[in-house]
């Protein structure tokens, strides 16, 4: 992407060098907050301390997966929760998410519908709320107040607000069991929408689009050669915004697909818990550990590398929605 | 509606042609100019608006109409007023599950809130070490979808195998049902706290960054103890970024669905199918095919929403944080 354009590779670098600055910064003012209010060793030793307990808690959970992947049953249940148990079946439990275990559904195909979902409908996303951001940002025109103020309600508005709504018009119109059904409502984030209008304020300067206008470009030309370019650090910001919301969302899909084989990795997952106790399969509970463990590996992964997109602010609107 | 627009920047670009070679106020010709073109900019922002009105406005449209009718299995479809309205609030599993919800936030998002603001204020002063690890750390739990979260915690407390179960016995606390009537409850706090003492750490890490560091600077000149500096000039500073997330985490407590629905396959005695609002809903939606009922639930419990983000906007607006 930096090399087909340099316009963003040059601030990505100063800003890199942004960041080192202000870890230095941040470093000498810690070392004279503690020498200033005379903060002692022990105090500093305590405190980290306490930081390692919540780590723990944080990480005992991701932890216990990791190592009850490697388990089969039995072990699960009877070896110490803590450490890794002979057979060691890691390969095995991971080949079974190619499989249909229990007769419920095979773990494959529901991470293929989430990334189906969770990519058309972030794609969509991002396109509405650039375009969106874009025209509020840069224009007025008859009812864009009310537009606006539209998209202001919507805030308020949580989509699971909206599910069973959106689950009376889909069975009246026969949209239960259509992959639109869930694409196309997720598609709506007004969060998006105000993140990009308040970005593109800030990142798309006036003067530069009536330049392009006074040179005779056209406004679609305009929004994508011009204002888009600038547009790819908020962009990615809605894109992951949305991406993980969709990726997350629970009650939306159990609500519209009563078809196992439609369902999202989070539904196809939350079956599996429920029928656990009552499968009968031997390799229930290692699936459902296995599924888990390999469902949070690449969210993990994506959200340590893409760590810059989540400041303040955008993360506010992830939990809006 | 294209066809007009057209006219208007043909008419435009004539204008601005024009005003390029007469000699007026640059400032006027300018503006002139915008106007001009703007009436395109609502083809930017219609693709929006449209996906809005289709799966935002007409799902709570069609609710309301719904929520007013009835259907019998003889007679068909009847209007009944607010009948479904009053059969919900007469409902006590209906209220109940708010209740519960209620008291669900106002325990678990102090305590929370208080962890997050304890660790947030230790690595912005910078007492932690390491706390850039600790800040990643503590984070992670917000890209496990609630789903797996559930489906985790219910393996680790589960009554026969759970480590955590052992633990407590190895403590002396023989035969802890951490998913048992009396437990159900707490256990549900602990598991939203792991998912989201993290991103409220980081955003009142963020908020507690901003302060300006002169204030400070000038708190410690005048002779403020550490403690003072802490409660005294940061947590008023970041007093609207608590408020704020104060509100956004009473709307998610509000919700709370995916944890309850999940532990309830293990613990069925303990979570009802009325637990919460939200599960009241899906149940009475779902599970019952009581349509016309669960819209007239699904409306009341929509303007609750609405009404706590609505006093969130408004208390935000006072103190002149966005206009």
């Amino acid at each position: 992407m930096s090399v087909i354009n340099p316009g963003v590779s040059a601030p990505s670098a100063t800003r890199a060098a942004a960041r080192a600055r202000r870890r230095e910064e941040r470093e000498l003012e810690a070392a004279t907050t503690i020498r200033i209010f005379g903060i002692r060793r022990r105090t500093v030793a305590l405190v980290t301390g306490l930081c390692i307990l919540f780590a723990l808690f944080t990480l005992v959970p991701i932890a216990w997966m990791l190592i009850n992947s490697t388990k089969n049953q039995a072990n699960i249940f009877e070896s110490f929760g803590f450490w890794f148990a002979r057979p060691f079946v890691l390969l095995h439990n991971f080949k079974m998410l190619f499989e249909n275990v229990d007769g419920d559904g095979t773990y494959i195909q529901w991470l293929g519908n989430t990334a189906l979902y969770a990519g058309l409908g972030g794609i969509g996303a991002t396109a509405l709320s650039a375009l969106g951001g874009y025209g509020f940002a840069h224009f007025k025109f008859r009812g864009s107040k009310l537009a606006f103020s539209l998209v202001l309600a919507a805030l308020l508005v949580p989509i699971a607000a909206i599910t069973l709504p959106l689950y009376f018009v889909y069975a009246k119109v026969g949209l239960i069991n259509n992959i639109w059904g869930m694409i196309l409502p997720s598609m709506v984030s007004p969060v998006g929408v105000l993140l990009m209008r308040v970005y593109v304020s800030g990142s798309v300067p006036r003067e530069l689009i009536d330049a392009a206008r006074l040179d005779g470009a056209s406004e679609p030309r305009i929004f994508f050669r011009l204002a888009v370019p600038l547009m790819v650090p908020g962009l990615t910001t809605v894109l992951l915004l949305s991406v993980v919301g969709i990726w997350n969302n629970y009650f939306l899909p159990l609500v519209i697909f009563s078809k196992n084989s439609m369902y999202p990795l989070t539904e196809g997952l939350g079956l599996w818990a429920s029928h656990a106790s009552t499968s009968g399969d031997q390799n229930i509970y290692p699936l459902l550990v296995i599924g888990g463990f390999v469902t949070i590996i690449p969210s993990i992964a994506l959200f340590l590398i893409l760590q810059r997109y989540w400041r303040g602010g955008a993360l506010l609107g992830s939990f809006a929605n | 509606m294209s066809i007009t627009g057209t006219l208007r920047t043909v008419r435009g670009r004539a204008l601005r042609s024009s005003d390029a070679q007469r000699p007026v106020e640059p400032g006027h010709s300018h503006t002139n100019w915008v106007q001009q073109r703007d009436g395109r900019g609502i083809w930017f922002v219609v693709p929006f608006v449209i996906a809005f009105i289709l799966f935002t406005l007409v799902p709570v449209g069609y609710s309301i109409y719904t929520s007013l009718y009835n259907t019998r299995l003889i007679g068909g479809t009847v209007f009944s007023g607010f009948q479904n309205y009053t059969a919900t609030f007469q409902a006590g599993a209906f209220w109940s599950g708010f209740i519960r919800v209620i008291i669900f936030g106002a325990i678990q998002i102090p305590i929370m809130l208080a962890i997050a603001f304890f660790f947030a204020t230790m690595f912005d002063l910078g007492i932690a070490k390491w706390g850039g690890a600790f800040r990643t750390i503590f984070f992670i739990p917000f890209a496990v979808p609630a789903v797996v979260a559930s489906v985790m915690w219910s393996f680790l407390l589960e009554p026969q195998f759970g480590p955590f179960t052992h633990f407590a016995s190895a403590l002396g606390f023989q035969g802890t049902n951490f998913l048992g009537t009396s437990l159900i409850f707490p256990t549900l706090i602990l598991i939203v706290i792991w998912e989201w003492t993290g991103y409220n750490m980081v955003i009142l890490f963020t908020a507690l960054k901003a302060v300006p560091r002169e204030v400070i600077e000038a708190a410690v000149l005048d002779g403020a103890s550490l403690a003072k500096v802490v409660l005294r000039v940061k947590l008023p500073l970041v007093r609207p970024a608590i408020l704020v997330l104060v509100f956004l985490n009473a709307i998610g407590a509000l919700q709370l669905f995916t944890e309850p629905l999940i532990l309830q396959a293990y613990a069925p005695q303990s979570i009802s199918n009325n637990w919460t609002p939200t599960l009241y809903l899906y149940n009475t939606a779902i599970g019952g095919q009581q349509y016309n009922l669960a819209a007239a639930g699904a409306v009341i419990f929509g303007l609750v929403i609405v009404v706590v983000s609505l006093v969130s906007l408004v208390s935000r607006r006072r103190r002149g944080e966005f206009a």
